[in-house]
């Protein structure tokens, strides 16, 4: 690329990021020509400098040059700080200790999913309301983009809707049909921390220690189609469609047996190896269920069609 | 964050492409997968499988080993399970052969001097029904025909690859998933005729009820 054409991008790219403040494009590329032609100075150094020059000219606010404000769908490469604002669509239960919550934010652009790290030591965000994710990183997992909010992050709750419209709140949704062919560890009739939701073992929260806690059904499973695998959740309303068993039923299959893990082997005996229909909203590796229900095959037609093809 | 290793597929397989397995994939680092790479060019390191479960017994008494024999359409299936399978174990231990089940399993295999042997380690087995094993039959037959396919047009690596090592008789394997196909066609005509039939049986004895009901009537008289 020539030198002038790189002085024109660099430019454009300086001029939308500070647009806002009033800067004019002829003089961001007057700078540069400076710096990069008659000056030879590294492409780093001369970014830096008229950074710092706009900064102080137009009294542009210092964290929006090291995370400037963005949209979700602008963020597309990990390693970036930046700052959004959002709604909490949806969380998740963490998967270990060293998180302190985890889900889906999204805004009128689109979705992406958040981490707050334990030791960032932040309030806890609450599903529905709007935060302003300041000075958040971002990194890829499971094949998506994902905010993470550290210690040096600042979250604050916003006074405003934003309105993430319903056929953004669903970007991956998918149906599925395949076989349960696994049920994870922490399945069954489980107790969750009473402070936090995550599951305690002999009476043992990971963060909370010795708590009180209350009863819930789940299944954490593998949906199995043969080319690809789909990690689910099954909450007590999907299990009761699926089965018949609720909360209050697992409980009393709980107390007569005077065992807990009768309720898990029961589960087990009607869902493992079962064709399920799947329908939920893929985020990496996890399909976020909304339906489920046990697959009706058509084999005639199915038949049918096979011979066709083998001739 | 790429340190994750995905979870492997469970494939759908018919016993007689697996069972003429002989080639493996090692990877270099002590705990990778081990896969076998089949005659149909499928790179497989775990199925899931449903079919007759035939034979259950234990290898040798007091054990704790168990051997067993399943079938499908095809041929059959060797596995085996022991107390590193817990969850099939217990299971595996309420379950009467003949009866049908699923099974997702790890595919082994072992080198002999003479031949290679492909047995499965079952990771959980349950009982199942007709309609899950022929939604199997489906399953498999429609991914079988797509290897057919692959191996015909040299579509992928692994399916040329298989060309080269097996090159396998690709007739006899259309043959395979053809017959199995069609004899699972044959079951539904006869269930749809057989829900037929027993209907106008269901008229007979309703007719015969009222006659046993005028029967007593005439009794009491």
């Amino acid at each position: 690329m020539k030198i002038e054409e790189r002085i024109e991008e660099l430019s454009s790219q300086l001029y939308e990021k500070f647009k806002d403040y009033g800067i004019s494009k002829k003089e961001i590329a007057k700078r540069l020509k400076l710096l990069l032609l008659e000056f030879k100075v590294p492409e780093t150094e001369a970014l830096r400098t008229i950074t710092n020059y706009l900064v102080r000219e137009y009294q542009i606010p210092k964290e929006e040059v090291r995370a400037p404000t963005t949209k979700v769908f602008e963020i597309k490469e990990p390693g970036r700080w930046i700052s959004v604002k959002a709604k909490v669509v949806q969380l998740w239960e963490p998967t270990s200790p060293s998180i302190s919550q985890t889900g889906l934010i999204g805004d009128e652009t689109g979705l992406v999913r958040f981490l707050i790290w334990s030791k960032a030591g932040k309030p806890e965000v609450e599903e529905g309301k709007c935060y302003l994710f300041k000075n958040v990183v971002t990194d890829e997992f499971g094949g998506s983009m994902r905010i993470n909010v550290t210690r040096y992050s600042e979250i604050e709750e916003i006074n405003e809707d934003i309105k993430v419209s319903e056929e953004l709140r669903y970007p991956g949704e998918l149906e599925i049909v395949g076989s349960l062919v696994a049920i994870q560890q922490n399945s069954g009739l489980i107790q969750r921390c009473n402070e936090c939701g995550r599951v305690v073992k002999s009476g043992m929260c990971p963060v909370h220690g010795k708590v009180g806690w209350y009863d819930d059904l789940r299944i954490r499973g593998v949906i199995d189609n043969g080319e690809n695998t789909y990690e689910i959740i099954l909450n007590e309303e999907n299990i009761k469609d699926l089965t018949g068993i609720d909360l209050e039923g697992a409980k009393k299959m709980a107390k007569e047996n005077l065992d807990r893990s009768v309720v898990l082997s029961e589960l087990k005996r009607m869902l493992l190896g079962k064709y399920l229909k799947v329908g939920g909203d893929l985020v990496g590796r996890f399909l976020m269920v909304r339906r489920v229900e046990f697959y009706k095959p058509e084999i005639t037609a199915e038949i049918e069609k096979l011979l066709e093809i083998i001739g | 964050m790429d340190g994750i290793r995905r979870r492997e597929v469970a494939r759908r397989i018919f016993a007689k492409e697996l069972n003429g397995s002989t080639h493996i994939f090692k990877g270099n680092e002590e705990k990778s997968p081990v896969y076998v790479l089949t005659p149909l060019g499928l790179r497989c390191n775990r199925v899931f499988i449903i079919a007759a479960l035939l034979e259950k017994e234990e290898v040798q008494p007091e054990s704790g080993i168990w051997r067993i024999r399943l079938a499908d359409p095809t041929g059959s299936f060797l596995g085996y399970v022991g107390r590193f399978q817990p969850e099939a174990l217990e299971s595996l231990t309420d379950i009467e052969p003949p009866v049908l089940v699923s099974l997702t399993a790890k595919v082994r295999v072992f080198e002999g001097s003479s031949r290679t042997l492909v047995t499965l380690r079952p990771e959980n087995i349950n009982i199942s029904d007709i309609e899950a094993r022929d939604y199997w039959i489906v399953e498999t037959a429609k991914s079988t025909i797509k290897r057919i396919k692959d191996m015909e047009n040299e579509s992928s690596e692994d399916a040329k690859l298989a060309k080269q090592i097996y090159n396998p008789n690709l007739d006899e394997y259309r043959k395979a998933v053809k017959e199995a196909l069609l004899k699972l066609k044959e079951e539904y005509e006869v269930v749809e005729s057989a829900e037929e039939e027993e209907e106008e049986i269901e008229e007979l004895e309703f007719d015969f009820e009222e006659e046993e009901f005028d029967l007593s009537d005439l009794l009491e008289e």
